[in-house]
Formats: C-alpha cells, structure tokens, sequence
C-alpha cells in the first residue's frame, strides 16, 4: 500500500526541472513558431493557422503518413510476433543459452542510428556484400534503388535486425515474472500449451507488450536517417516517409511550416499514447477476472 | 503449438545468430582491409591501416572523447535525478502522479525532430550549443523517463520495511538511499544506465543539431568521412570502435537484462 504525501513532489522535481528545459520549453516554442512566417527567428510575421492548412490539404502529407503507418504496421506485425515466439523459446532453455542469446540480440542496439544503413548498405551491396553477392549467385534480380518493394525489403529487415532485441527484452521481462504456481494449476488442469499462452502467459506480458508496441510503433513511425541513407525516400517517392518530409523541410529553413508540420506530428504521436493507455487499461479489470 | 525440441529450438537459436552477426563480421572484415589506395598498401589487403589512421586523426580521436564525456554526463544526470523521482512513484501517491507519469511517457515517445529547431535556439542562447554539456542534457528528455520506468520496478521490488527499518534507526532521506536503497537495486542500477548509455550513444538528430561546429560525437565524424572519395575501411573501422563499448555494457548486464521492465499490474 502506497502512502498519500504530497511531499513526494519534491522528489520528483529535479527531474521534472530538466524534462521542462528540455522538453516542456521547446515544445511551447515550436507551438509559437507554427503560427508565424520566420525570415529570421527575430523578424516573426503572424500567419495565424495558414501553415496547417496548407498540410492538411496537401495530398502530399496524406501520401507520407500513410506510407508512415503501414511502415509501422508491417514492422510490428513482423517484430511482434517473432519476438514473443523467441522469449517463449528463451524462457524453455536454460541460464548459459538465455545469457548468449540476449547478448546477441541486444548488439544491433547499440550500434549509432546513422551506422546501422551503412552496415546494411554495405552488406546488401551486389559487388562487395556477401547478402548481395547471395542474391546474385541464386539469380535473384534484387535492385533496392530502383525496385520500391525492394526498398521497402531492406528498410523491414534493416529494421527489424535492429530492433528485435529490445522486443525480446521486454516480452522476455514479462514472461519471467510469472510465478511458478501458475503454470502448475495449469499443468493440473491439464492445460494445452496453447492454453497456457492465451491465458495465463500473454495477460501477465501484457503491460510491457503494450510498452514494446508503444516504443517500436514510435520508433518506426518516425524512420529517418535509416531510410534516408538507404534511398532518400526514393525510388519515386515510394519511401518518402513523414519523418523525411519533415526533416526536408527544416534543412531548407522553412521554419514556420515546418514548426507547424512538427506540431501536427506530435498530436498524432499524443492520440495513439492516449488512445492507448485508454484502450490497455480500460481492458485490465476484464483481464484480471480471465486469469 | 507444438514445443520444439532442444535440438530445434538451438537450431532456431543458431538461425537467428546468424542474422544478427553476418552483417557486423561484414563490417569488422570490412575494418581489417584497406579501401583506399594510401599508405603505400594496395587496395584490398588485410592492414590495420584503417585504425593507425584513426590514431593519425585528431578530429577522430577528438570525436571519441567528446561521445564518452557527453554519455557518461548524460548517465549520471538521469540516474541522480531519476532515482530519486522513481522512489516517490514507487513509494508515494501524490497529487498529479499518473498525469505526471504519463507526461514523462510522452517525452519519451516524443519524435527528437519535434524539438531540434528550439532546443538548437534555446541552448545557442544559453552558451550550450556545441558542448558536451548541452547533448547530455537533451538526452535527457528521453532518457529521465527510461531511467525513472526501469528504477521504479526495482524499487517497488524491495519490501517497504526496507525503508521503514531504517528510519527508524534513524537514517536520514539522503543516508538512507545510499547505505541502503543503491545497494539493494544495484543491478537495476546498472540496468538503467546500461538504457540510458545505449539511447544516448546512438542518437543522431538532437547531437548533430547541436554540433554544427565543434564538439562533435562520434556519430558525427562517421557522417564527416562520406564524400567524393569514401574511404570505407576507415568508416567501418570507426563503427566497429562505437559498438565497442555498448558491447561491454551488454556483457555486464546481461543476467539482469529483462529484469528491467518488470512492472506491477
């Protein structure tokens, strides 16, 4: 049982003093920015909303985010389930292979963003990369400069390369903190492994599942330097996602549309957290009863 | 589904390895041979020329410096501001927690490309841009929330007689979370520093924003090295160096690894 002292607040201070430099102050800055046409940040123009309307009846915008969200919908529903599956197989195996394992699959981590497509680049490359002399050897006729589902091949598998681990950190997490009662009420009720899965192993994963979904959808949904190094949002566009857009836009100074752009993009990140954290926790009484 | 049998299941173990590792031998094998011809050694060759010439630069060398201070920096300020925030939310309901805590979530899902333009504005005012300082202290609006997540598990982890024994005995706040709380979470310690090290090492957007002139982090000498005439050897000489580190983080943590994230329901 947690006490009720509100002078817990002065705990939490110090960290909300440095979220608020730099977090908290940007963000009202950006919101001022998008409503103003910026020559130079000291000579602001009002614009009042021009900026967002110009974004929301471009069809350019609708293009990128849609290509965004099916971006990250394909990455999760690949990251997702293989990550979950590998956790289940860890949690069989014994200390020495979970050990090796996690260690392995947490390296592409560590690797700087900008480095991971110069790994890829120069693996998938037909003359040099053993990935592309593979494909060359076996005849396939892989082109990811010029082939869009190609492109979109490289940036799912680049991606997942990179991102498997931290999935398979957190599903692992959550299958490890059940306790061992409970698979033994389900050994005596004779459960199948199925059975155990569904009922007792996926609803004790829940809330950090609902964390990895929550950071890969934002990670993915923001790619940027991966896809841009990997073909610049091209071939025609096929890759153009929001984030590169965006960063387009703010290497050309076009401070105002580009706070406004920023601004619009937050507000989508805001309602997916919100929508959410209301749909996992409206869930949780129910769950609670099936376990 | 049906259980794989150990065989199968080392076998799938294998095929994942196999995935994660041949793109990084690529780019240690890649690190070992010379790409340009400089040096009097053709191209081609196995030569540790693509390290002596990072040794030879000093900007390199200097890149390296500047990532580790700003890393270390960014570690200590989370973790010192982090630990004690994660102990009200483990021990504390207050007014404004969960709002509170959610903030924090958003910040951490926050895309950094949202706030580069300001955070470049406000800190080339207050004298940070170009520093190590200042990308300790951007990290931190993604790395705090990590922090605060993986050390209030730990902590709610702990029985609250813990705290109750030692006040009683008369420890202070202060006395209190360093005789007895650190020790007692010290590999969720190491856990959240291990996340804390790794976000910041490999972010790009806010540390090259914030480097347009000096100070500049690894991340961004590689970015410095592509040009008419790319010498590859000595990129991936360089990436395999900035993996190198994180690798022996890995290695420190790895038995408490998933144990970061457990969560109450």
């Amino acid at each position: 049982m947690k006490l009720y002292d509100n002078r817990a607040w002065f705990l939490v201070l110090p960290a909300l003093v440095i979220v608020t430099l730099v977090g908290i102050l940007p963000l009202i800055a950006v919101t001022n920015y998008s409503f103003q046409d910026l020559f130079t940040l000291n000579n602001p123009y009002w614009v009042g909303v021009d900026w967002y309307r110009n974004i929301v009846t471009s069809e350019r915008f609708y293009a990128s985010l849609g290509r965004s969200f099916l971006f990250s919908v394909i990455v999760l529903s690949v990251q997702l389930p293989l990550g979950i599956w590998i956790a289940l197989l860890l949690q069989r195996s014994n200390q020495f292979i979970v050990s090796t394992v996690l260690v392995l699959i947490t390296v592409p981590l560590v690797v700087p963003w900008n480095m991971i497509p110069v790994i890829w680049l120069n693996f998938i490359n037909p003359n040099a990369g053993l990935a592309g002399r593979l494909l060359t050897w076996l005849g396939v006729g892989f082109d990811y400069k010029f082939n869009a589902l190609h492109t979109w091949i490289v940036l799912v598998v680049m991606d997942t390369w990179h991102w498997l681990g931290l999935v398979v950190v957190l599903a692992y997490a959550g299958i490890s903190s059940i306790p061992p009662a409970y698979y033994q009420a389900a050994a005596v009720d004779a459960a199948s492994q199925w059975q155990v899965f569904r009922f007792i192993q996926l609803p004790k994963m829940k809330t950090v599942l609902s964390m990895a979904v929550l950071l890969r959808f934002m990670d993915s949904f923001m790619i940027y330097i991966e896809a841009f190094r990997i073909n610049a949002g091209g071939p025609d566009s096929a890759t153009a996602f929001l984030s590169l857009d965006l960063g387009e836009e703010i290497l050309s100074f076009n401070y105002g549309p580009s706070a406004a752009r920023s601004i619009v993009y937050f507000l989508i990140v805001l309602a997916v957290a919100w929508t959410f954290k209301a749909a996992t926790s409206a869930r949780a009484p129910t769950e609670e009863l099936t376990t | 589904m049906k259980p794989p049998s150990s065989w199968g299941r080392i076998a799938l173990f294998a095929v994942i390895g196999v995935f994660i590792l041949v793109p990084l031998a690529q780019t240690i094998i890649t690190s070992f041979v010379s790409t340009l011809p400089r040096g009097g050694i053709a191209e081609g060759h196995f030569s540790l020329v693509n390290y002596q010439n990072i040794l030879h630069s000093a900007a390199l060398k200097d890149s390296i410096v500047n990532s580790i201070i700003y890393v270390v920096l960014n570690v200590a300020l989370c973790l010192g501001v982090g630990l004690p925030a994660a102990y009200a939310f483990a021990r504390y309901n207050f007014a404004g927690d969960r709002q509170l805590f959610f903030l924090l979530l958003v910040f951490r899902i926050t895309p950094t490309v949202v706030l580069s333009l300001p955070i470049f504005v406000l800190f080339a005012q207050i004298g940070l841009a170009n520093t190590p300082v200042g990308i300790a202290l951007v990290h931190c609006v993604f790395n705090i929330p990590i922090s605060i997540w993986i050390l209030e598990g730990f902590i709610s982890a702990v029985p609250r007689e813990l705290d109750e024994t030692a006040f009683l005995d008369g420890h202070s706040l202060p006395s209190f979370f360093f005789r007895h709380l650190i020790p007692a979470i010290a590999p969720g310690i190491g856990v959240a520093a291990f996340f804390c090290f790794i976000f910041s090492w490999v972010e790009v957007v806010l540390a090259r924003i914030l480097t347009t002139t000096g100070g500049k982090p690894i991340t961004m000498a590689i970015n410095g090295l592509f040009g008419f005439r790319t010498d590859f050897g000595l990129v991936m000489a360089m990436t395999v160096l900035a993996v190198v580190p994180g690798i022996a983080m890995i290695y420190f943590v790895r038995h408490h690894l998933a144990k970061g994230f457990v969560i109450r329901t």
